[in-house]
């Protein structure tokens, strides 16, 4: 092997590679100076260097520093996720001049240090996906990033508490607000409740107890402001054109509506689980009803005076059990998800049926009470001592013999078997996504999770959607008032962010066209599913041509597989540059040194 | 001491699912076997075919395509429209004898880490078991091109080809079908370039590329200078110095191509053989050779009304009407035209010998051809580098002449549907075979329908625009539709010719969006050897 040697001082082109023993979490699984020392001898390798945390501030200025003397071309990092740590490792070199589209990553520590503890293996297989990454800097091409104007007015779909919260916010920051609710009043479903946690009432204003009190002023606020456009009775219909600029039909009751906006917010909210999904609950029965018919019992029983009557006879129930997880939990019948919510606040309405009806027995069967949230242990205290009995056993069956209902299940803490003779049964719905909601999601184009509410780009971090969408509230999960508000408030932040500077920045990894190569037949424009395509008969040239809008455009790449001839491809992702990290990764099954 | 097999697996993953799936595993710190190599892409519908069939020529044993659930695509449908190229491509794989359990796609949510490691896990199993691929790989190879071997090799080219006899009168350029288009191609500047030397920049030349051999240029030239040949000859240098043609397909046709070439695959070619159909699988008189046309009805999966093996099914359907029973092999392999076009001497002989020796073995006395490409390759590159074959070579369309003249086949009295029908003279059979006569005698059997010639015909037919699966371009598009243009002009609704490529590639320009009014490309095109099966009752009549 002859190796030429290179002057370190003058600036070397060609492809540096880093590897990171991220403190030994990578070091540890895999060697990586036999790595280093294979790729040195890489004719396309102009340095090979190993750092201990590239992402740390050490690290970084050791990238830029290294950056900085030598100048490469291109770079290919052996570390951690690109999607996440990788970018502050791309970050520092970009921020020294190099162009983000040369560099290419890839993970060696979760796709390769922690799931192969044969050191062995797992260095010649760091090895193959770094010699992919070299070969796939090898093939890149620098890039910009596309401007995209952003518009100065948001669309929030659903006028529930996090959808009104949001529209106050954004319009209060300056900017047109349109709100698209469904129903005929603002306020949700959260607008229906006789009280919320953790105030056990709604302790807004001073006359306890009213049903108008406990959200009219946000409801009045939204009214009244002139910035806010609220649209009752209405749906979108459709949703046409890219980031930043959206146009949008309503149906309204006033006819067809249509809007030009720069963001939205969806705050579609959920619905309560159907307990008829769960036969042997006996949802049927008069007397078996759900947390949701209780609060309206609730507020009747509070405006007109009077105590609890349940329905069926007009009779004040004298023994209450509460079924929790109905619908939740519930792999078969109902959602694996747990509704977060329910625990809370059935013992809400077990302490309020307690406090009318001080002789009352009241049950609540759970499997585990769940109430991470600030006050719930007090709460969850206060119940008990009123005398509340919380039974740990899920409830097998809802029994209606000769005009009684019995409540069976067991008492898995003192292992015996209940059948309680019970007045009312409140069945503790669980939340699923609003109807619509997937029909909307598609329309949007955003993922749904496996649970079917909307899915966050990070789970970590709420209003993170994708290009000037948010979704907040109960629509991204189940989730309480207080944290749908403070989903609100964070979508409402990032779209204000959005539109305060009027453009933002994105990249250009959307489709390109070789006109040379294109055929005009239209099949690109056939698998978009974004209508970025559009094939035009070129004036000059007589022939018909695809053009690309890149700001509709979301770089999936149907649009290039679908083209026979390849004249369309992804920038960033062509297939030269795919096919030739496969290529050198394939290619170093035995090369194993 | 036998190693255990490990195999090299591929696993594309998408940015949403696929790959954060994959991260999570990590998180949690769930094994799984280190065979399997990660690349992410942004969808799994972008995963190119090719690049999947491209990675089992570099190495690879095994491809996994992992993207969201279904109905859950970030991309709204990209992993459904994944799903069915893949299960297209498994067909291939059958085909091929490569094996589509060797493909592999799972819908994973990105929360699923254990389905990630599972489904690895139990895939590198399936691979394993299925053992090491009888495939010779690719390996880096180090190209040793030099400037003075390719002059010396150019140099004997402009000698066999004649292009020193080349006066540059521009006939050639006036008839080319590209020249048409481009101003700035012409057939004989490209000869012009290499007399003066001029190698230096072979393998950026686009020219030697933008040809179609169509051989246009060398029916005309006074000097009889053999344009195509030469441009072929130049592709096979140009390759020495990294030149590649723009393959269609993403190179998908010429991965597969030079699979077969390499490999003791054991195929699965004969899926399209029905029972009532008589065939003979090793011995025989008559060998039938296919072509590619099992090939193509898995990678033109999505081409409506395309169906390839018609041809093939046709053909053996007319020779038993006639008493003959013919060879048709499993182990046929790609004649390797397409590979002796785009400049892979090395794969094309490897497949020459192999069909030479498999024909030989069959004691065939004679080989019939439906495809013309099949046809010129066997006839005369084979002949041009193997010398003189022991069998003799016949198109499908002198075969059936020669039956009905013989009286072995009658085609009088046969259905038709009474149209106006004309006859595309493709390059390979025309002006590359000489074969004009006999598809025009047969034409005229077609009782009930009127024949007629299109206003280029014969030695001056106008190509369908592509070769060898390489360079379609905009200007292929032109010469398509033009040549179907053509056919209605003379008042034709159907449109016959032999080659499937020429079918391909002109139903292509017209099936989707073209430039002009769609009811001048109003034409029916269908293959000659089906039509005449139709005419005989012996295959349906399209619905």
């Amino acid at each position: 092997m002859t190796e030429t040697p290179k002057k370190s001082e003058e600036p070397q082109k060609g492809t540096v590679v880093y590897l990171c023993t991220c403190r030994g979490e990578i070091g540890r699984h895999i060697d990586l100076e036999h790595v280093a020392e294979v790729l040195r001898k890489d004719p396309r390798v102009s340095a090979v260097a190993i750092h201990d945390d590239l992402c740390s501030q050490e690290g970084q200025k050791f990238l830029r520093d290294d950056f900085k003397q030598k100048g490469y071309a291109r770079v290919a990092i052996g570390a951690c996720s690109a999607n996440l740590q990788g970018q502050i490792i791309s970050n520092a070199l970009v921020e020294e001049g190099l162009n983000k589209y040369l560099i290419e990553q890839v993970n060696i520590r979760e796709h390769c240090a922690w799931v192969h503890p044969d050191k062995k293996a797992a260095t010649s297989k760091a090895k193959a996906l770094v010699r992919g990454a070299i070969a796939r800097a090898e093939n890149l091409v620098p890039l910009e990033d596309i401007e995209i104007p952003i518009k100065d007015s948001t669309l929030v779909i659903g006028g529930g508490v996090t959808g009104m919260q949001a529209a106050l916010d954004i319009s209060a920051a300056g900017y047109k607000v349109y709100i698209v609710e469904r129903t005929k009043e603002l306020g949700g479903r959260t607008y229906k409740l006789s009280m919320t946690f953790p105030t056990h009432n709604c302790g807004i204003c001073c006359v306890q107890y009213c049903r108008e009190c406990v959200f009219t002023p946000k409801i009045e606020d939204v009214l009244q402001n002139r910035n806010i456009e609220v649209m009752l009775e209405s749906e979108v219909e459709d949703i046409a054109g890219g980031f930043g600029s959206r146009h949008v039909k309503l149906k309204t009751p006033s006819g067809p509506k249509e809007l030009d906006v720069g963001t939205i917010i969806v705050a579609t909210g959920s619905k309560t689980f159907d307990p008829k999904r769960i036969p042997e609950l006996n949802s049927e029965d008069p007397n078996v009803i759900t947390s949701v018919e209780l609060e309206q019992l609730l507020v009747a029983a509070r405006e007109k005076g009077g105590k609890l009557k349940r329905l069926s006879d007009g009779k004040v129930p004298k023994v209450v059990n509460f079924i929790q997880c109905v619908g939740s939990r519930d792999k078969v019948k109902g959602n694996l998800h747990c509704s977060l919510v329910c625990c809370t606040y059935a013992i809400g309405q077990a302490r309020e049926i307690k406090k009318s009806i001080p002789d009352a027995e009241v049950y609540v069967h759970y499997i585990d009470l769940r109430g991470p949230y600030r006050g719930f242990e007090e709460f969850y205290q206060a119940a008990k001592e009123e005398g509340i009995n919380f039974v740990r056993g899920r409830v097998s069956e809802v029994v209606v013999d000769k005009g009684k209902t019995y409540v069976r299940a067991a008492d898995t803490d003192l292992d015996t078997l209940l059948n309680i003779d019970s007045d009312l049964v409140v069945l503790s719905v669980g939340q699923e996504p609003a109807d619509g909601s997937d029909e909307l999601a598609k329309l949007l184009h955003i993922q749904t999770d496996i649970d079917k509410f909307m899915k966050d780009i990070n789970p970590m971090f709420p209003s993170e959607f994708r290009r000037g969408i948010y979704v907040a509230g109960t629509a991204q999960g189940p989730k309480g008032i207080r944290y749908s508000i403070e989903d609100a408030k964070a979508a409402a932040a990032s779209a204000i962010e959005l539109m305060r500077r009027g453009k933002t920045e994105f990249p250009r990894i959307v489709a390109f066209v070789d006109e040379e190569r294109c055929r005009g037949c239209g099949r690109c424009e056939k698998a978009c599913e974004y209508e970025a395509i559009t094939v035009t008969k070129d004036p000059v040239k007589g022939v018909l041509v695809s053009k690309i809008d890149e700001i509709r455009c979301e770089g999936c790449g149907q649009c290039a597989v679908a083209c026979c001839n390849k004249a369309i491809t992804i920038n960033n992702f062509t297939p030269q540059q795919v096919e030739a990290m496969v290529r050198a990764i394939a290619e170093e099954a035995d090369a194993d040194g | 001491m036998a190693e255990k097999y490990e195999p090299k697996i591929i696993a594309f993953t998408c940015t949403w699912c696929g790959y954060p799936s994959a991260s999570m595993a990590g998180v949690n710190k769930i094994e799984y076997p280190a065979n399997v190599n990660i690349v992410r892409v942004m969808c799994s519908g972008s995963v190119e075919p090719g690049v999947i069939l491209d990675a089992f020529e570099h190495g690879a044993d095994g491809v996994m395509v992992f993207g969201c659930l279904m109905d859950n695509c970030h991309y709204v449908s990209g992993n459904k429209k994944a799903e069915e190229r893949i299960d297209a491509l498994k067909r291939l794989f059958d085909i091929l004898g490569l094996d589509s359990r060797r493909l592999h796609t799972e819908w994973i949510n990105a929360s699923e880490r254990a389905k990630f490691a599972k489904t690895v896990k139990d895939f590198v199993e399936q691979v394993r078991e299925l053992g090491p691929i009888p495939l010779k790989r690719v390996k880096k190879e180090v190209k040793e091109a030099s400037k003075e071997k390719t002059l010396a090799s150019v140099k004997q080219l402009i000698e066999d080809t004649g292009a020193f006899d080349c006066v540059e009168c521009g006939k050639c350029t006036t008839v080319c079908p590209i020249a048409k288009f481009d101003t700035e191609f012409a057939p004989r500047t490209i000869v012009l370039k290499a007399m003066e030397g001029i190698v230096d920049n072979i393998a950026k030349d686009k020219d030697i590329w933008t040809c179609i051999t169509c051989e246009q240029c060398n029916a005309m030239c006074p000097y009889k200078v053999d344009y195509s040949g030469f441009i072929r000859g130049m592709r096979e240098e140009a390759v020495q110095f990294g030149a590649a043609p723009l393959c269609s397909q993403g190179g998908l046709i010429h991965s597969a191509q030079r699979i077969m070439a390499n490999s003791s695959l054991k195929q699965n070619r004969l899926s399209w053989v029905k029972d009532d159909m008589k065939v003979s699988d090793k011995k025989g008189d008559v060998f039938y050779f296919v072509g590619c046309l099992p090939h193509y009805d898995a990678i033109f999966y999505d081409r409506e009304g395309l169906k390839m093996t018609q041809i093939c099914e046709s053909a053996v359907r007319i020779m038993n009407k006639a008493g003959i029973v013919p060879v048709v092999s499993n182990e046929e392999k790609c004649c390797g035209h397409d590979l002796n076009w785009t400049g892979d001497e090395k794969n094309f002989e490897k497949l020459m010998e192999y069909n030479m020796d498999l024909i030989k073995k069959s004691g065939a006395k004679k080989v019939v051809f439906t495809c013309p490409e099949c046809y010129r390759t066997f006839k005369m590159d084979y002949q041009d580098l193997a010398g003189d074959l022991e069998f003799e070579l016949v198109h499908m369309s002198d075969f059936v002449k020669d039956l009905v003249d013989s009286g072995a086949l009658k085609l009088e009295g046969g259905k038709t549907d009474g149209g106006t029908f004309s006859y595309h003279d493709s390059c390979r059979l025309g002006r590359h075979s000489g074969v004009y006569d006999s598809p025009r005698e047969l034409a005229k059997a077609f009782s009930g329908s009127k024949f007629v010639e299109m206003e280029n015909t014969r030695d001056k037919a106008v190509c369908c625009g592509v070769s060898g699966w390489s360079n379609c371009n905009a200007n292929s598009k032109k010469i398509q539709v033009d040549r179907v243009m053509e056919a209605k002009k003379v008042g034709a609704d159907r449109l016959l010719m032999f080659c499937p490529k020429c079918q391909i590639h002109m139903r292509c320009a017209i099936q989707d969006k073209v430039p002009v009014d769609e009811s001048m490309v109003d034409v029916r095109l269908e293959d000659f050897t089906v039509a005449i099966a139709k005419l005989l009752g012996l295959v349906p009549e399209d619905s």
